[in-house]
């Protein structure tokens, strides 16, 4: 009998050992698998019964840290600054989880991450509370400059630092005060989510990089870059004809100008006034495969790497999609038809221009810092990508300050500093008719530390009038804002390498206007210093006769070019479409509009991808 | 000598075991309660005072006796109260005093089982009186369906499951029985196509009991205690002739059974289908078996600390689903520590057996019996909350929450430490001096 009794406890030894093996399966193996299952809720209650690090913003303001409270859960979130950081923060509640920097710094905020827990041997075995200190590239001033500048009215604001990446705001409306969502009474939870969600501006979505837009003429920034980089076109060749519309191949249907006027020139003239007809043959010129590639280059069609949930990629068709429809490539160019940008990506493709053709990754949090103080961890800039050379930057961004000193983004204008900038209008195809008005800039244009991307939702009119009116003023004082403190990368040496500093030209808008009479001060064909080239520029006109061609007089590169002012006209400006706004105000009022033949510039796309005819 | 060193081996285990239990007391209540338990030094002296009663009855009863498994049993019972006192202070109170009155048993049983192979002679009385305990609670008016098994009896304010006695007579019984039969058992003359059979009137006594166990059990929904019968049976059988054959048609008896209840009993499937995916119904059926895999992944190598973690959240966390909760605390270290002392007993226990050698080996067939039951009630529900085989509902020896698991665990344990202490006995291994107090004498 001994011989099966030592049989019977090899086999029992087995079966022990079995239980063994699944024992560290489950302890181990597939502990992180079960640990962040949804069904799982060990981990909400241990985060939501610790404290959590706060999170501040770069100028010292908290917008969220963790008090201690009297029931259960032994912490209460709270957002001492409201709704203002809502979209940025996120929210951190009990049973509908979290998003925003509650969501992707989780870890870090709970104290949970490896190197936090771990900074010791000891650590190994003791378990203390360890929370961990979000400190943000916003600033609570600028961001509350968004906030109250857009009063109200839905829309989205981005800036950010185009050297970087660093997003300094962050702001859409309608936005949401996370307080209610982060309370422990579940029903009120429940009450104020239902609530959220029912709104129509979708609170809760955080639009400023979630949600796509038709971009408009803002768009047309992006193909011009494209153009010059492919060499289909330069700042001063080819000279659009002067037109009201424009076939594009393989169609009769015409593509026009917004409100029927007509306009055409070089580079520099057909952005100043946002000409449909003349980005449109652009386009086409480009070619599909260099469009796409250009948006791309752009990071159309990529998810911008901010750390934030789940952004999303702005959309750019890809090559097939233009095959034998030269049509939709025309109006993909006005940023039209298939064309989907967030606000954020906007940003991000004007901080690509601002930054000498590259554009960095966006980020919202500087550092991490642990309870004691620590650095934890650090963002370092990183290239998202390399959209165009420094030349092509270069040169859109003089085409793009033409735009604001005379063109249709002259509400964007700051005194002593030199923005470049561009607007946008898409039409929404309403009855009465509404659109988007969109504004891109950056400031100051030679060593840009701030871009800006605004965003109104469904404004009444459709005139690029729209962009440049209700949306630049907005931008004006948020870049104000941000320049006013000082350049936080001053004297860093590892700040990345700044574009040089190149003299901003504003050539002549070769529209060929023949000299014309009511421009008195006007940007003359020399190189001027940033400061004063404001003060000069004309204010945005809106009539423009006949066109004559006139041989560009700078080509702006980063040294001092020293044009020769072509010998006749005080380069009048823009061409007959006219700027922007026929109510501009006149800043230095000299031009008064006296053609009837421009009709008030709206070359904005009439954005909702439909035909490309006006309105 | 042996004795005493075992004794004294006994004697440190024990001491240890205690201030384990304590100190895991204490770690309990500063987890849960940051605060030091009031009662941590009434409770040290409790827990020592019933192991060294247990201890100094084992000296003066059964002094040649392995000194691990009083050791081993207390520090899994201590540990289980730990973990029952995190867990409801309410059946804390309850455990403790049944633990009481299990050392009370296991004195008891020291005390009037002399000589282990006296009890041979009551095999019939065990098998009515075992059948009988059986069918207790299927009588109307005083038995209760607790969690959908009937295998309760309520007598007053007391639930007590007769089912866990019914194992220990049953098992006597077998013993018993197949020690006598076991040359013509061995015998196996008849041949049913490949399977050879003895002579069925030798059988068929230990088949009706057996059967008739079966039956009530199947009856009573009390599944996994009609795994653990067969299991016993059979490993009886087969040790007790030799033949393993006895284990071949075990398996396809089992096998063939299996097929059937699969086949026949809809709540059969639903077991096997939640233990193969518990998350396909993870908010209802397969709730207890999610939270638990939840629970030991959330302890990880250390676990979460007494008190720390949230076992609370298992369904029967006190009772059959214990296991989870220490793992979950605890962590690996701790489950396996548990189960090391599962395997440790098994050992022992097999150990003793082996060692038993007198010609009749009753003793010895019965150390094996009393030693399959622990363990393979050990494997099922371990096996159980781990998913490695489908969960039915016994309760984890001396750890778990249940007075009649206790006693009757104390019972068997104190069974064991006396076929033990016979074998050392016999080897000569005990002094004179006790030998004249234990009015033992060769037969």
């Amino acid at each position: 009998m001994n011989r099966q009794i030592r049989r019977l406890g090899a086999a029992l030894l087995v079966c022990y050992a079995a239980l063994f093996v699944q024992l560290n399966v489950l302890q181990l193996g597939r502990a992180s698998e079960y640990n962040d299952s949804p069904l799982n809720n060990r981990k909400i209650v241990r985060d939501f019964t610790n404290p959590r690090g706060r999170i501040i913003t770069a100028d010292g303001v908290v917008v969220a840290e963790s008090v201690p409270s009297d029931d259960r859960f032994r912490y209460q979130r709270t957002y001492p600054t409201g709704d203002l950081f809502s979209q940025v923060t996120g929210y951190f509640s009990f049973t509908y989880g979290s998003d925003g920097l509650e969501k992707t710094y989780n870890d870090q905020l709970a104290g949970q991450t490896q190197r936090q827990r771990v900074r010791g041997f000891l650590d190994l075995f003791v378990d203390k509370l360890r929370v961990g200190d979000l400190s943000l590239s916003m600033r609570a001033d600028v961001q509350q400059v968004a906030k109250d500048e857009l009063a109200g009215r839905e829309g989205s604001v981005v800036a950010l630092d185009p050297r970087t990446g660093a997003v300094l705001a962050l702001w859409s409306a309608p936005a949401y005060d996370p307080n209610e969502l982060a309370s422990h009474d579940p029903e009120q939870t429940r009450l104020a989510r239902e609530r959220l969600l029912a709104e129509p501006g979708k609170p809760l979505l955080g639009n400023a990089y979630r949600e796509r837009y038709f971009p408009g003429s803002t768009f047309k920034v992006v193909t011009a870059a494209a153009a010059l980089e492919e060499g289909t076109v330069t700042a001063t060749e080819p000279v659009y004809p002067v037109r009201r519309e424009y076939v594009p191949p393989l169609t009769t249907r015409p593509l026009r100008n917004f409100g029927g006027s007509a306009c055409g020139g070089n580079l520099f003239a057909i952005l100043r006034v946002s000409c449909n007809t003349a980005f449109a043959e652009m386009g086409v010129q480009v070619g599909a495969a260099g469009m796409v590639a250009g948006a791309q280059a752009f990071g159309f069609n990529d998810t911008p790497p901010i750390d934030l949930p789940r952004p999303a990629p702005s959309r750019f068709p890809d090559t097939s999609f233009f095959e034998q429809n030269d049509p939709l490539l025309a109006q993909a160019a006005i940023g039209q038809n298939e064309v989907q940008a967030t606000p954020l990506q906007m940003a991000l493709a004007v901080a690509g221009i601002a930054n000498g053709g590259t554009v960095m990754a966006p980020y919202t949090v500087e550092e991490v810092r642990d309870e004691r103080g620590e650095l934890i961890e650090e963002t370092e800039p990183q290239v998202w990508h390399q959209a165009v050379s420094p030349a092509t930057a270069a040169t859109v961004r003089d085409a793009m300050v033409g735009v604001v000193q005379d063109g249709t983004a002259s509400r964007m204008q700051i005194p002593g500093v030199t923005v470049a900038g561009k607007t946008g209008t898409a039409q929404l195809g309403t009855d009465p008719p509404s659109s988007h008005a969109w504004v891109v800039g950056f400031a100051p244009a030679e060593n840009p530390r701030v871009a800006v991307a605004v965003l109104l939702k469904g404004q009444p009119g459709v005139s690029e009038v729209t962009g440049g009116t209700l949306a630049a003023p907005i931008a004006r004082a948020v870049m104000e804002t941000v320049l006013a403190a000082p350049d936080p990368l001053e004297g860093d040496p590892d700040a990345p390498p700044t574009t040089p500093p190149s003299s901003i030209t504003v050539p002549p808008p070769d529209t060929g206007a023949p000299p014309d009479t009511s421009t008195p001060d006007t940007t003359t064909p020399e190189e001027e210093t940033p400061p004063s080239a404001t003060s000069t520029s004309a204010p945005p006109q809106d009539e423009e006769p006949d066109v004559t061609i006139v041989p560009p007089t700078t080509v702006p590169t980063a040294s001092t070019p020293a044009p020769d002012a072509p010998p006749e006209a005080p380069p009048t400006d823009p061409s007959t479409t006219g700027a922007p706004t026929t109510d501009a105000p006149s800043t230095t009022a000299t031009t008064s509009p006296s053609g009837p033949t421009t009709a008030a510039a709206d070359s904005g796309p009439p954005g909702t991808g439909t035909t490309p005819s006006v309105g | 000598m042996m004795a005493a060193l075992r004794r004294n081996t006994e004697l440190s285990l024990i001491l240890l075991g205690a201030l384990i239990t304590a100190g895991a007391y204490a770690l309990g209540s500063l987890g849960r309660l940051s605060t030091l338990p009031a009662d941590i030094v009434p409770f040290l002296v409790v827990v020592l005072g019933l192991l060294l009663a247990a201890h100094v009855a084992t000296r003066a009863l059964a002094p040649g006796a392995d000194g691990t498994l009083l050791p081993l049993a207390g520090l899994l019972n201590g540990l289980g109260y730990v973990f029952i006192a995190r867990l409801d202070e309410d059946l804390a109170g309850l455990q403790a005093t049944w633990t009481a009155v299990g050392v009370g048993a296991y004195i008891l049983t020291l005390l009037v089982v002399r000589r282990v192979r006296d009890l041979q002679r009551y095999q019939w009385t065990f098998a009515l009186g075992g059948i009988v305990l059986l069918l207790l609670p299927l009588v109307p008016g005083l038995g209760r369906t607790i969690n959908g098994a009937r295998i309760w009896v309520s007598l007053g304010p007391v639930n007590f499951q007769p089912g866990e006695f019914a194992k220990l007579a049953l098992a006597l019984f077998f013993a018993a029985y197949l020690v006598e039969r076991r040359e013509l058992l061995s015998r196996l003359l008849f041949r049913v196509g490949p399977i050879r059979l003895p002579e069925p009137r030798h059988l068929l006594p230990v088949l009706l009991a057996w059967a008739v166990s079966l039956v009530v059990m199947v009856a009573q929904k009390d599944l996994g205690s009609s795994l653990l019968f067969f299991a016993l049976f059979v490993v009886m059988l087969w040790i007790s002739t030799e033949r393993i054959s006895y284990v071949a048609m075990g398996g396809l008896l089992f096998s063939a059974g299996a097929v059937l209840a699969w086949t026949q009993f809809g709540h059969v499937q639903d077991r096997v289908d939640i233990w193969l995916d518990p998350w396909s119904d993870a908010q209802g059926a397969g709730y207890q078996l999610v939270q638990a895999s939840f629970a030991l992944a959330w302890g990880g190598l250390v676990g979460t600390g007494i008190g720390l973690g949230d076992p609370g959240r298992i369904p029967a966390a006190e009772t059959d689903f214990i296991f989870a909760a220490i793992g979950e605390e605890l962590g690996l270290l701790g489950g396996t520590a548990v189960l090391a002392a599962f395997v440790l007993l098994v050992g022992v226990g097999l150990r003793t057996a082996v060692r038993s050698d007198h010609p009749e080996p009753f003793e010895k067939l019965l150390a094996v019996g009393l030693t399959t039951i622990m363990a393979v009630q050990a494997f099922i529900i371990i096996g159980g909350v781990l998913r490695v085989v489908p969960l039915t509902g016994v309760t984890l020896p001396f750890v778990s929450y249940g007075g009649s698991s206790l006693l009757a665990n104390y019972v068997l344990l104190a069974l064991l430490v006396r076929i033990s202490d016979d074998s050392a006995r016999r080897a000569g291994e005990v002094p004179e001096r006790t030998r004249a107090t234990a009015r033992v004498g060769r037969r």
